[in-house]
């Protein structure tokens, strides 16, 4: 069964995801705007991002990011095909024939660990699940680094193995093969590949096989894009981690972190709370609810996207990011950093660049569905900005401290507040 | 071409893995300047082959050879189906076990739970769920080919 022509098929159908995948990943990571405060997470080396997020369209991050979570399930049946297609090769002999093919061989060692490195640490994250002991963001960056090199290395070695195995066996010829008719694959002409030397009788034919890993990429597909269309559809993510349904209330929509995970005291969120305004470090204005509630409302219909490969889309009430930096005398913002009563955390704190601040749709939501906002949800007051990704939509909104263009605002006091 | 002979290929493929292990070496050092437990990145690198190509491969094939020893004997078309009919709802259950075994088996302590304020308990109904509809619809097609196949069986015998 195993061989050239299988392991190159398989490939085939592998790479365009994984290369979905990278691409939706590095864009994902491009959308936290890693430039702007504290929203970089770790030292990343070289700064490969050059643009501020757009906030059109609204599903912009809903679909980079379930595309990204989507293709790396549907990728990983294929993934494992693929390595059972060409376990043999580990133990090949004699283990190394030339440098070239001790290089590759190194090659391959990061291949492998890089894959399984990536995608287990992903399935596992999106299952909230953290036995590794070290922080999910970076590890799962650098290692789709590793992962990519390798991977570029190893395609481009081979190319000429793939097109040789195409030519000889046809791209899908293999496939009609009834089980009478399924022989073991013949040795390419001057390669070392993974056609087997004595085989067993076959008792699947090619097909069924393809058939089996196209129908497991398939379900994960199903289950993925469940979560991230919703609606109905949300049923069809069976095991996926956001299948489940809340209810029909207007607040009853998937959580990323319910208020009781995050350690708010109950009285930062109650009838004391008010928002503080602060422009370059220097405070303006102190808003309780009810003058939020006095100034325009305006309601929005958005989706909000989880990093984690799910979205729903709510219909949002409250007052223009833009309206609140008028009332603050911010003119117009460069950026504003919007912190949340949360103690701890990274994401308690999210910085927005000016085209979000802008944005008509950008607002301070008071209200989801026509009802005040649940604590789950990020009473007393939340961010909501299209295409923005979910952890920057910042919830229990406590400061926005605005920065007025072309003046850096006092780095000590941003730093310390009062 | 001494090149070619030296090095068992051509001087692009070394600048090619040079290129390869240049940005895999720095993002390995990005990774262990920035992680607070880089010999936990180091180890989950190494052991993610380990785990796949020592422990979960070997197993499951070893059960599939097993499979085949038995069922599958004397290699008659309904054998052959019949141990097909069970290894692929096997395989697709087992897949989904794999990707989705935190939920399923509820190994994520309370993150999930607390944080998405969701219950975990329903996992392991739907996945032994999925699996029983799996291995039931499987089991109903082979129900229905049986006929087919004892019938080509027996008809190879009388052409012996």
């Amino acid at each position: 069964m195993r061989g050239p022509w299988l392991a190159s098929f398989l490939s085939s159908a592998l790479l365009p995801l994984i290369a979905i995948c990278a691409f939706t990943g590095f864009v994902s990571h491009a959308a936290y705007d890693t430039g702007l405060g504290s929203n970089g997470l770790f030292d990343e080396g070289v700064d490969l991002y050059f643009f501020d997020w757009p906030t059109r369209p609204a599903w912009l991050y809903a679909a980079t990011q379930g595309l990204h979570v989507v293709s790396g399930l549907a990728a990983i049946p294929i993934l494992l095909a693929k390595l059972w297609a060409v376990i043999p090769q580990l133990f090949e002999n004699p283990a190394v024939r030339s440098v070239a093919h001790g290089l590759e061989r190194i090659g391959l060692a990061l291949l492998v660990g890089g894959s399984l490195f990536v995608f287990a640490t992903g399935v596992l994250n999106i299952q909230l699940w953290y036995p590794f002991g070290f922080s999910f963001v970076p590890a799962h960056y650098y290692g789709a680094f590793v992962f990519l090199a390798a991977l570029a290395f190893h395609v481009l070695t081979k190319v000429p193995v793939m097109r040789q195995a195409f030519r000889e066996r046809g791209v899908v010829r293999p496939l009609r093969d009834d089980l009478a008719h399924t022989e073991p694959e013949p040795e390419l002409e001057g390669r070392h590949t993974t056609a087997p030397e004595d085989p067993a009788p076959p008792t699947m034919t090619r097909r069924l096989l393809l058939g089996t890993v196209g129908a497991g990429s398939l379900g994960l597909t199903v289950m993925g894009a469940g979560q991230v269309v919703g609606g109905p559809f949300r049923e069809l993510a069976l095991l996926a981690p956001r299948g489940e349904d809340f209810g029909d209330g207007p607040n009853d929509f998937q959580v990323n972190k319910t208020f009781k995970s995050v350690n708010i005291p109950r009285e930062e969120v109650g009838g004391d709370w008010g928002l503080v305004l602060e422009v370059d470090g220097e405070r303006r204005e102190v808003l309780d609810r009810d003058q939020l509630l006095a100034m325009d409302q305006v309601t929005a219909e958005l989706p909000i996207a989880c990093v984690e490969g799910w979205t729903t889309t709510q219909t949002w009430t409250g007052v223009r990011l833009s309206e609140l930096a008028r009332v603050a005398g911010a003119g117009n913002p460069s950026e504003v950093e919007v912190r949340s009563v949360q103690p701890a955390g990274a994401f308690r704190r999210a910085t927005l660049n000016r085209g979000q601040i802008r944005q008509s749709d950008s607002l301070l939501a008071l209200k989801v569905n026509g009802e005040d906002l649940s604590l789950d949800h990020g009473f007393p007051a939340r961010v909501i900005v299209p295409a923005l990704p979910g952890v920057h939509c910042t919830k229990w909104v406590g400061k926005m401290v605005f920065k007025s263009d072309g003046n850096a605002p006092d780095s000590a006091s941003v730093r310390n507040p009062a | 071409m001494r090149f070619r002979y030296e090095y068992g290929a051509s001087p692009v493929h070394l600048l090619a893995a040079i290129a390869s292990f240049l940005i895999a070496a720095w993002a390995l050092s990005q990774a262990l300047e920035v992680l607070s437990s880089p010999g936990r990145f180091l180890i989950w690198l190494g052991a993610s082959i380990v785990a796949h190509d020592l422990i979960l491969l070997p197993l499951y094939s070893a059960v599939g050879s097993a499979a085949v020893g038995t069922i599958a004997r004397g290699r008659t078309r309904i054998r052959i189906a019949a141990l097909n009919h069970l290894r692929v709802p096997a395989l697709l259950s087992g897949l989904a076990l794999l990707v989705w075994f935190p939920l399923v088996l509820g190994t994520g302590d309370s993150t999930f739970t607390s944080a998405s304020g969701l219950s975990n308990e329903i996992y392991l109904e739907r996945w032994l769920a999925l699996s029983a509809m799996l291995f039931a619809g499987s089991a109903l097609v082979f129900a229905l080919r049986a006929r087919g196949l004892r019938r080509w069986d027996t008809g190879a015998d009388e052409r012996r």
